[in-house]
Order: structure tokens, then C-alpha cells, then sequence
């Protein structure tokens, strides 16, 4: 796992742009056999066109890709896999009407040109491969009914089995549970051992320096750092990553005095979700709840919006008693959700930014007649346009051609015009830059500053410490503990998450 | 170099907002800018060819009279396609509602006498309408309560009521409307024939519901996205409702429009407006699987097929070379969409901010 | 035990289908002496082979993820088209050519199908119903309008006509050309199953997008498959052709829904991915079954229609209904094991 050895693909002063705009530039990587090589960068910087070039899906303007050591200037996606590399894109692209043992089959079973499908040789080319990893799957199971790590795992599965020599592996870890995590960088390890050269594109900084034997930090297009995993810390990748240096240190002071009390929940419980959850929300504060992926920590968030409701137990919105049986019982209690997948659950894509900042509050917008009063609905939008500060030629532009963080920006745009009194934020940062970051973090305090209750979700510690006044820990569907003030640190947080 | 790109960025902001406003105008609609050309080539095309027959006014106003019973039924489709849905069974609405109002105009007359039938002509019309609503109620509670997907849906609610309207009439055309409705067909104000006006009038409606309205935004809305919309607190069930009952009405209101030409009814009339209406609603610009969609394209599309209509049977086409040319039509405007969206697509990074019409009835 | 009653269920539910058909029958059975007969199971028998062949195209291309409304255009179009030839060129030949001619033109027509909805990669139904018209355009204007009588036909035609298997005292029978039609059902079946073309067709229906990922030729698999569907269909049309004794370019078209519909009860998901050949025989069975003989229950037929709609409604009300309890059902949020 040195660089002693030849390397299994060399990305060679790979150009690449779009409309004039570097996409890629001039950049160059090399992959070693058995090591895992992660790649680091913000949204935007071109890690994903990276992954499209040297995949064969898109071709560079100038450079070249080698495959051991065969030279390709027009690499297409089938010569890419029959050259041995695999991509596992996020959404493992599985088929979930079939079983787990033809979708790990299915592509060798492509690749050999075969005519007959037998079943009995699918599972069999199956089982080796899952026994050489050593794993125990359901192989006769409709992988649609298989939980997210399980089809991450068949995906490997499936890479392996066609004999792949460099694995592609994009943001693996966004929605495993921490156990799983461990589970899958086990195999990770022993993929390794096998000889298999693994790119792991990651934003969780802790575990790419847990995993990795080499980082490439990729920002705007360049390569900016590259070396031995060893040599860095958090903090140096995140600089390399974002230009700037972001402290972790906390911006929120204390709670002025008692405010009123917006929120309450009383042994609230969901069956396979989370029992027994009590706690409060204050106007002005910004409670933190986390706890691993599979805690319960997102699931209270659901029941508190409406999008599971719980079994039992009571909600309490500024005093009066709400029973949250629907998404519409819990947007009329004046509660707003921010979601986690914003791309499907948050934005209309092809409309325009104008069109989503209202899509939440319509009503509020009815004249006399019944009909929409334009230029109130005009000016809400470029106010919000502004306060947001949103980057886009103008409030018709499509949410689609924005950056996540922009796009982000446009959901809460849609929630702050509603007013709520009460703002659920499930990981509001996932995959935005840090500009937008602290952007984002600052007008959820300004929020709170008015007057606003604001909830926010995350896994990410160092973000709910700088953020938050109180933070609620949540494990095996129970809150654990809560930390306040000066109790607040992130090593007492991960410990309490883990206990 | 990041002055000069911020330079850039502000001129291009502010050259987009122009831009954007000029580019929305023509672009509102694709299907405007097009269907008018189109319109008017067509016709062209065919006063040419035959200009005796094709521009003699009775051939003319006969236009007039046959397009609106039809750009209602496409009214009606149109909107269920917003909503990412299609709604099969507007024929059989209509002709449901064509029935209803025979039905009972001939149970009145024949119980009452002419003179009072006439004096109940309102109560009767609007007996009408009110199936064409439950027929659409019926649809929507299929679709919006118990879940089936509209395609399924409407084709089975299409065959039940076409299946009950052949059971009451017993597979035979019944006759019978009131006067008032059938004079509706053969007069006209300033030339323009009473129909026409009646499915301008119901046009506009729509189009002012769809786009002022919060419930119009959010039926846009709930077609652009169900799952959003879900998570934004539109509430699915009742804008499905209100998508598929408006539908019904429209269909409803054709059907009165069938009787008004021929004070006749039958279960079994139009059978080939199902596919005609959809041609049209797909060439007006309406994107079948949900989104956006202008009723004037839609409205300017049904003009423009009956253009076409008139011209073969100037031609001396027959019937079934007019269903061919909709087949081909529907399947040409398709693949030329889709080859222009392929090659849009292709186009540079920076083509991606522009503007997608949506915004133009909120920002103009 | 709850096991047991699952594997009977089968995959796609075609166990509770077969109790269905099970109730249906002893319901009409108490209704009326005259059901239980050997006579109503052989009209049964004959009644769906044609539906069985046309529903077989229809399975196909709902479980690559689409709809085809075509396919009764495609049928009659082929047959009347292979007939319409064969007599103005005075030729009669062997049955087996009168199917292939008429598969081969079904293969033309499934090709243009498929060449337009699998490279421009539009929405099948309202291509389909474009195609659909195009074709029963072309064959009335163009082709023929006349119906063709059993002394038009090619005697070799004819004679399978009347080729019984197996009498019946009272008038039933089982025609020869079931033996075609089951060895046909048996073919799709082994396809589905056995062949690397079948799994595809699931995959695309499962995820298109992912099956191009991963290597599939989708859009030749796609063409492929309607050009399967088109001589199928004409498969159909020739045999609807041989029992009817009569050509006639205006038949058979109207009977999509009946067909839909049956694919659908038989568990075949609209969504695609989802869908066998056991399911679709029983689906096609149980609208036969009601179709044939609502007049045994006191319904006149002219309730037929509304009835296939009911029946249609009811089958699609469960699936959906069903689906909808199986989201609801509280995910088990895997709790964390310590490593």
C-alpha cells in the first residue's frame, strides 16, 4: 500500500469544461493498487466531473486516462468497465423488483454475452462473491425490500464480481448507521487486501481520515493537495477544501431570561422510532438533537412534522394542545420543515426560485376575490431574494441550475415566508458549501433572534456546537442527555451518543 | 481575475433580468408562439389548396361550431396532465352528461309538456353539469383517496360509464334537448358562433384559475412535484379533488355542447375523441407527465386539428386518413420535442440558468 | 404457517387470484345448473385463447415499465393484411406461412413501436395510442375495408378452422390451435425466466436508468421486445382470424381494455418490474369467466362493459389499497449495535 507500486489508473492533466467554465483544470491523480485514495471537495469543485471522466461517462477537452498502462483518449463507459473500474454511485442504481443474487449476477452475466440465465449459476457466482467478503446476505430477497446497507453491500458485491480493479465509491457513508459504517470499511479493508484500488469521494472529514491511506483535496476545478492521509488533520483538509480557515468555536451565547415556551413534547413514542421523548423548545432558541444515523433522532423530527406521526404522547404548540396526524396538521400548528433530501423533498427543480419561495404560503396570498395579489407575492420574493442573498441572475432561474447551497437557501426562503413559529431543520448543511454554511447558520440565528424556535438535526457535532444553546442526545430511541451552555462540547457529545 | 468575474456576474444579472423578461414573453407557453404559426400555416395551407370550399364562410363557421365541444374535452385533460395525471374517461363524462340532460328534458315533456320542460331548461342544464362534477368526483376519489394511479383509474371509470350510459339508453341514440340549448348551437354574436364563445369564456376561466388562484399554483405545483408539494403542506387529496371534479365540469359542459349541435344523445359518441384530445393538449405544449401547460396553446391546438379536419374533408380525405394524420402528428410533435430537448441539453453549463417560463404569470 | 400461506400467495398474489376465480365459479355454479358444465369450460377454453396471446404482448411490455394499446390494431392489421395478400394473389399455403407473414408484418409494425418510444425515449401509452390509430388508419383506408367471409379465406385456413381436438356431447369443444397458443405461453414464460433478455426486460421495467448504467443495450433490448409484442400480437390476429372464420379490419380492436385489465388482476404492476405469465393466464380467465357468462348470474349483457370497468376498479382498488398499508407499516429502525 505504498506508492511504490505501479499505479492502476493514472488521470493525466484531465481538461475539462462546460460553456467556457473550467470544470477541470489540468488535473492529475493516480491510483494505487490496494490503497484507498479518498477525494475530498466542496460541491462544485469537480469531484463529480473527475468521477464522469475517468468513468468513461463524460470525455475530457484535453488529457488522458491510463489504465494499467494502456493510454485511452476516448474512454466510453463500457470500455471504463470492461478495463475494470466500477462506480457505486449514491443511489447503487439496483434493481428492486429482482433478488439480491441476479442483481449482484447481473453484470457479469451481461458482460460474458450470455443468452441463458440460470438460476442456479447467478446464485452460485453470487455466493462466492459474498462468501469472499464475508458476508451474510439474503441473496433470494427483492432487494427492494433490503435496508440501505444491505443494497450498498450488494452493490459491492455486484462491482466485484465483474472483476473490478479500481473501485468508485460516491459519498458511500450518507446514509449508513455508524455500526454499518465500521461494517463497511471492514470490507473496505479487505477489498484492499484482494489488490482492488478504492476512490472513496467523502465529506465526512473524520472518516476519510480513518479509512484512507492517501487525500486529494480537489477545489474549483484544481487539484490543491494531495499526499499521505497521515499528514493531515480535520482542520487542514477543510482550509485545503473551502481557502479558509473555519474555526469551531461556539457563537451563541446564552438564552436572555425566559422566553416563552413554543414547543412541548410529552412521552412522545413511535414503535420502532422512539419512546418515551420529552423535552421543550424556548421562542429564540436553537435546540441541537443528534445522535447516530438509526437513533431516533430524525424519526422525533417526523412525528414533530407530521410525516410519521407518533403512536402516543402529546405535542404542545404554544400552549395549545395539537394533535400532528398529517404534514398539513403540523404547517396550520405553524411548524416549517427543512428536509434532509432536499432535492426530492424540498424543491420543485424545474420551477422557478419566484415559483418555490411561495410554494408554502399560497393561501396567505389571497385577495378579496379569491385571486392572488401579484405585487405582494412580487415583493415577498425579491425581498427574500435579497435577504437570503441568494446567487442567481434573478428570481426566475430554475432552482435546478443552482448549487446546493443556493438551493438551500431557496427552501428556507420558502419556509421563512410561511412564518412559522417553529423551524425543523433536518441536516440543513448536507452537501452545501461552507460559504453557504455559515450563511445559513447565521440567518437561523438572526431567526431565532426575532423570536423564532428553531430545531436542527445533524450528525455534524462541530456545526451543532458552534450553533446551538442546547443540545439534545439521542440513542436507541431515547434522549440521553442534554447539554447546554458550557456543557457543550463535542468529544462529551460523541461519547454520550456512543454510551 | 475574480474582479473581472465579479464584474461579469453583475452585468450578467443584470442583462439577465431583461433578458429573462423578453425570453419568458416569447418562451411563455413554447406552445403559443408555435401553435400560432402553426395555425396559420395550416390554414393557409389548405385555403390554398381549396379555396372555394375551405374559405366559404359556412365551412368557417362550421369550424366554429365543431372545435369548442372538443377544446373543452381538452380543457379537461389538460388539467389532469398539470397534475402529472390524465384523465381517460372525459368522453364518457360527457356523453354521460349528454344522456342525463335527454333523459330528463324528454321525462318532462313528456310528463309536464313543452312549456314547462322549457321553463326547467336552466334546472336541466345545470343537471347536466352537476354529473359531469359527480362523474369527476368519482374520479378523483378513485385517484386521490383510495390511490390508483389516473391512467388505470380513468380507463376503468371510462368504461363503467360508458358501460351504464349503454345500459340506460339501451345502445340506442335517444333524442330530446331543450330549445334554449339547441338554438345555442346555431346562433352567434357578431359573427363569432355562441359555442366558440362559450369555450373562450370557459378558457379564460380556466386560465385565470391556474395561474391567480392559490389552488391553480398549487395544482402546478403537485404535478411539478408530488413529493414536495406533499412537503410544503399541499395537501394531495384535495388538489386532485379539485383537479379532477373541474375536469368533469368541463367534460360535463362538452356534453351539453354535444346536444346543443344534435339535440341527440348516445353513449357511444366520440368515441374517437379520445385520441384527438390528447393530440391536442400534447401539441399545445403540455407536458404529459405534469408541470406546465398553457391553455392558449391548448386552445390554439384544438383550432388548429379542426383546421386540419376541415381541410381533408375539403380534400376529400376520408375520416380514417384524419386519424392517421393525428397519429402522426401527435407522434412528429413528440419526437421533435424530445430531439430539441436532447440537443438543449448538450448546449453549455451556462445555458442552465435559463429561464423556464413558470415564473412569468408570478414575476411579470 | 403464515409462511406457507405466503409461498401459496405467490409473488405477484396470483394465489389470492386463483381464489377468486375459485369463488366466482362456485357463485355462478349456485346460480345457475347450466355453468358447471363441461360445455361452459370449453367455451371458456376457446374464448381465451385469443385475449391469452394479445395478453401475453401486453405482460411483456408492462413489465418493461410501459403500456401498448396498440396491440388489437397491430393484430388485425397483421391478419387481415396477410389475408388480404394471399387472396389477391391466389396463393394458399400452409397455415404455419399465414402465421409467419402475419408475425413478420406484426414484427414491422412492433418495430416502429419500439424504434419511437425506446430512441426518443417517449411516454409509451400516449405513443401507443398515436401508433394505434395510424395503423387502423392505414389498414381501412388503404389496405381494405370489405370483411372477408370463410369463402374468402385460403382453404388452408378454413380447414384449421375446423380442426377439433376434442368433442363434446353438447357442443363444446377444444380447438386444435389451443396446442399453439399453450406451447406460445410456454415460450414467453421459459423467456421471462430462463433467458438474459427476459431479466432485462425486469431490470429496465425495475430502473431504466439504472439498467443503462450497468451495461444493458436498453434500447435495443426495448426494440427488441416490441417487435416480440408485434408478432405476437399478429400471432393473435391470425388465430382470432381462424375461429372467427372471417376477416374483418374492424374487430377486435375495442377489446383493450378487456386485455389490460386481465394483465393487470393478474398482478402485473403498472409501475413495471412486476408480472408472470401464471398471473396474466389467470387474469385472462377470470374476465372470460365473467364476461361469458354474466347471463347465468340474471345480468343482461349489456352490463359486460360496466362490468370489466367494476372488475378492473376492484383489482386495482386492492393492489392499491394494499400498498399503501405496506408503506405505513412502521419501518424498524435498526437499532445501533455496538461494533
Amino acid at each position: 500500500m505504498t506508492s511504490a507500486a505501479e499505479p492502476v489508473l493514472v488521470v493525466r492533466d484531465v481538461v475539462k469544461t462546460y460553456g467556457g467554465v473550467h470544470a477541470l483544470n489540468s488535473v492529475s491523480m493516480s491510483l494505487v493498487p490496494g490503497e484507498v485514495h479518498c477525494l475530498v471537495g466542496e460541491n462544485g469543485s469537480g469531484k463529480s466531473t473527475l468521477i464522469k471522466v475517468i468513468s468513461g461517462v463524460e470525455k475530457p477537452d484535453s488529457g488522458t486516462i491510463e489504465i494499467e498502462g494502456r493510454v485511452h483518449q476516448h474512454l466510453t463507459p463500457n470500455d471504463a468497465i470492461r478495463s475494470g473500474i466500477q462506480v457505486i454511485y449514491q443511489d447503487f442504481s439496483l434493481f428492486p423488483n429482482l433478488t439480491a443474487a441476479e442483481n449482484i449476477a447481473m453484470l457479469s452475466e451481461l458482460a460474458e454475452g450470455r443468452a441463458v440465465s440460470s438460476r442456479k449459476r447467478i446464485h452460485a457466482a453470487a455466493e462466492r462473491v459474498v462468501s469472499e467478503l464475508g458476508l451474510r446476505l439474503d441473496l433470494g430477497a427483492d432487494v427492494g425490500t433490503l435496508s440501505v446497507a444491505d443494497r450498498q453491500l450488494i452493490a459491492i458485491c455486484r462491482a466485484l464480481v465483474s472483476d473490478a480493479k479500481v473501485l468508485i465509491m460516491d459519498e458511500p457513508t450518507t446514509a449508513l448507521t455508524h455500526t454499518e459504517v465500521q461494517r463497511l470499511f471492514v470490507i473496505v479493508r479487505r477489498l484492499q487486501r484482494r489488490g482492488v484500488a478504492i476512490m472513496f469521494v467523502s465529506h465526512k472529514l473524520d472518516e476519510v481520515l480513518q479509512i484512507s491511506q492517501r487525500v486529494t483535496v480537489i477545489r474549483n476545478g484544481r487539484l490543491v493537495e494531495s499526499g499521505e492521509s497521515s499528514g493531515y488533520t480535520r482542520r487542514a483538509i477543510a482550509k485545503a477544501m473551502t481557502g479558509r480557515d473555519v474555526s469551531e468555536e461556539r457563537l451563541v451565547s446564552d438564552l436572555p431570561g425566559a422566553t416563552p415556551v413554543l414547543l412541548s413534547v410529552e412521552n412522545l413514542s413511535r414503535s420502532g422510532g422512539f419512546s418515551d421523548v420529552t423535552f421543550s423548545l424556548r421562542a429564540g432558541e436553537i435546540l441541537g438533537i443528534t445522535g447516530l444515523l438509526g437513533s431516533g433522532r430524525s424519526e422525533i423530527a417526523e412525528a414533530i412534522f407530521g410525516i410519521h406521526p407518533a403512536d402516543s404522547g402529546t405535542i404542545t404548540v404554544s400552549g395549545k394542545e395539537r394533535s400532528i396526524r398529517s404534514i398539513k396538521d403540523a404547517v396550520h400548528a405553524g411548524i416549517g420543515y427543512v428536509p434532509e433530501d432536499r432535492l426530492t423533498q424540498g424543491l420543485f427543480l424545474d420551477t422557478s426560485i419566484a415559483e418555490n419561495m411561495v410554494a408554502s404560503s399560497l393561501d396567505s396570498y389571497r385577495t378579496r376575490w379569491g385571486l392572488l395579489d401579484r405585487r405582494r407575492v412580487r415583493r415577498s420574493i425579491a425581498d427574500l431574494f435579497k435577504r437570503l442573498r441568494i446567487q442567481a441572475p434573478n428570481v426566475g432561474a430554475v432552482v435546478r441550475s443552482l448549487s446546493g447551497g443556493n438551493a438551500q437557501r431557496v427552501v428556507l426562503a420558502k419556509w421563512l415566508d410561511r412564518k412559522p413559529s417553529i423551524l425543523v431543520l433536518n441536516g440543513p448543511t448536507v452537501g452545501v458549501d461552507i460559504g453557504s454554511k455559515e450563511e445559513i447558520i447565521t440567518i437561523l440565528r438572526e431567526q431565532a433572534a426575532a423570536g423564532m424556535g428553531i430545531i436542527v438535526i445533524s450528525d455534524d457535532i462541530p456545526e451543532l456546537v458552534t450553533s446551538c444553546h442546547r443540545i439534545l442526545i439521542v440513542h436507541d430511541g431515547r434522549i440521553v442527555a442534554e447539554l447546554a451552555g458550557d456543557e457543550i462540547d463535542a468529544d462529551e457529545i460523541q461519547q454520550r451518543m456512543a454510551a | 481575475m475574480n474582479a473581472v468575474r465579479d464584474q461579469l456576474t453583475e452585468l450578467n444579472s443584470r442583462a439577465g433580468n431583461a433578458y429573462s423578461a423578453a425570453l419568458a414573453r416569447v418562451h411563455v407557453a413554447r406552445g403559443v408562439g408555435r401553435m400560432a404559426l402553426l395555425l396559420a400555416v395550416t390554414f393557409t395551407f389548405f385555403a390554398i389548396l381549396k379555396p372555394g370550399i375551405f374559405l366559404n364562410p359556412v365551412n368557417l363557421t362550421n369550424i366554429g361550431i365543431a372545435a369548442p365541444e372538443i377544446g373543452l374535452l381538452a380543457l379537461a385533460v389538460m388539467i389532469t396532465m398539470l397534475t402529472g395525471g390524465i384523465d381517460l374517461s372525459v368522453v364518457a363524462i360527457a356523453n354521460g352528461a349528454a344522456v342525463t340532460v335527454s333523459t330528463l328534458y324528454t321525462f318532462l315533456v313528456t310528463t309536464q309538456g313543452e312549456g314547462a320542460a322549457a321553463a326547467m331548461t336552466p334546472l336541466i342544464v345545470l343537471a347536466g353539469i352537476a354529473v359531469g362534477a359527480l362523474l369527476g368526483t368519482i374520479n378523483g376519489l378513485l385517484i386521490s383517496v383510495v390511490g390508483i394511479t389516473p391512467i388505470l383509474a380513468t380507463l376503468g371509470t371510462m368504461q363503467v360509464f360508458n358501460g351504464l350510459a349503454l345500459v340506460w339508453t339501451g345502445g340506442v341514440t335517444i333524442s330530446g334537448a331543450p330549445a334554449a340549448l339547441t338554438s345555442l348551437g346555431r346562433t352567434g354574436l357578431a359573427g363569432v358562433p355562441m359555442l366558440m364563445l362559450i369555450l373562450l369564456a370557459a378558457a379564460a376561466v380556466l386560465a385565470v384559475a391556474i395561474n391567480r388562484t392559490p389552488i391553480g399554483r398549487k395544482i402546478q405545483l403537485q404535478g411539478a412535484n408530488p413529493v414536495a408539494s406533499r412537503y410544503s403542506g399541499i395537501s394531495k387529496r384535495s388538489t386532485l379533488m379539485m383537479t379532477y371534479i373541474t375536469s368533469g365540469l368541463l367534460a360535463g359542459l362538452a356534453g351539453l355542447l354535444f346536444l346543443s349541435r344534435n339535440p341527440s344523445a348516445s353513449a357511444d359518441y366520440g368515441a374517437s375523441y379520445v385520441l384527438l384530445v390528447i393530440v391536442i393538449v400534447v401539441l399545445g405544449g403540455t407536458n404529459p407527465n405534469g408541470g406546465f401547460a398553457t391553455v392558449l396553446g391548448v386552445i390554439l391546438a384544438t383550432l388548429t386539428l379542426q383546421v386540419v379536419s376541415s381541410g381533408f374533408t375539403a380534400l376529400r380525405l376520408s375520416a380514417y386518413e384524419y386519424a392517421i394524420a393525428q397519429g402522426v402528428i401527435l407522434i412528429g410533435v413528440m419526437v421533435l420535442d424530445q430531439v430539441k430537448f436532447r440537443r438543449r441539453g448538450r448546449r453549455s453549463a451556462a445555458d442552465r440558468l435559463a429561464q423556464v417560463p413558470a415564473a412569468s404569470a408570478l414575476t411579470e | 404457517m403464515s409462511q406457507v400461506l405466503g409461498r401459496l400467495r405467490g409473488p405477484n398474489n396470483e394465489g389470492l387470484l386463483v381464489a377468486v376465480i375459485l369463488v366466482v365459479v362456485v357463485v355462478m355454479s349456485l346460480s345457475s345448473p347450466a355453468f358447471f358444465t363441461p360445455g361452459t369450460f370449453f367455451a371458456l377454453v376457446r374464448s381465451s385463447m385469443v385475449p391469452l396471446i394479445l395478453a401475453l404482448g401486453v405482460l411483456l411490455v408492462l413489465i418493461s415499465g410501459g403500456i401498448d394499446v396498440s396491440f388489437p390494431a397491430v393484430a388485425i392489421f397483421a391478419a387481415y393484411t396477410t389475408i388480404t395478400l394471399l387472396r389477391d394473389r391466389s396463393l394458399d399455403p400452409s397455415p404455419v406461412v399465414v402465421f409467419l407473414i402475419a408475425m413478420v408484418i406484426g414484427a414491422l409494425l412492433g418495430l416502429f413501436n419500439g424504434v419511437v418510444i425506446a430512441r426518443f425515449r417517449l411516454p409509451t401509452l400516449i405513443v401507443t395510442l398515436g401508433t394505434q390509430t395510424i395503423f387502423k388508419g392505414i389498414l381501412i383506408a388503404y389496405i381494405g375495408s370489405a370483411y372477408i367471409s370463410a369463402s374468402g379465406l385460403p382453404s388452408s385456413v378454413t380447414q384449421v378452422s375446423g380442426a377439433h381436438l376434442l368433442d363434446v356431447s353438447g357442443g363444446g369443444y377444444l380447438h386444435l390451435l389451443i396446442i399453439p397458443v399453450i406451447a406460445v405461453a410456454l415460450v414467453v414464460w421459459a423467456m421471462l425466466r430462463w433467458t438474459v433478455f427476459g431479466r432485462s426486460i425486469y431490470a429496465i421495467g425495475g430502473d431504466t436508468e439504472a439498467a443503462r448504467r450497468v451495461g444493458i443495450r436498453v434500447v435495443r433490448t426495448q426494440v427488441w421486445l416490441y417487435m416480440i409484442v408485434g408478432a405476437l400480437a399478429a400471432f393473435g390476429g391470425v388465430v382470432y382470424v381462424i375461429l372467427g372464420r372471417n376477416a374483418n379490419p374492424q374487430s377486435i380492436l375495442g377489446t383493450e381494455l378487456d386485455i389490460i385489465a386481465a394483465v393487470v388482476l393478474g398482478g402485473a404492476s403498472i409501475f413495471g418490474g412486476r408480472g408472470s405469465v401464471i398471473g396474466t393466464v389467470l387474469g385472462v380467465v377470470l374476465v372470460q369467466l365473467i364476461n361469458n357468462n354474466l347471463v347465468l348470474l340474471g345480468i343482461p349483457s349489456t352490463w359486460q362493459r360496466a362490468a370489466v370497468g367494476v372488475l378492473l376498479l376492484l383489482g386495482v382498488s386492492a393492489q392499491a389499497l394494499g400498498a399503501a398499508r405496506a408503506r405505513s407499516r412502521p419501518v424498524v429502525v435498526q437499532k445501533e449495535v455496538e461494533a
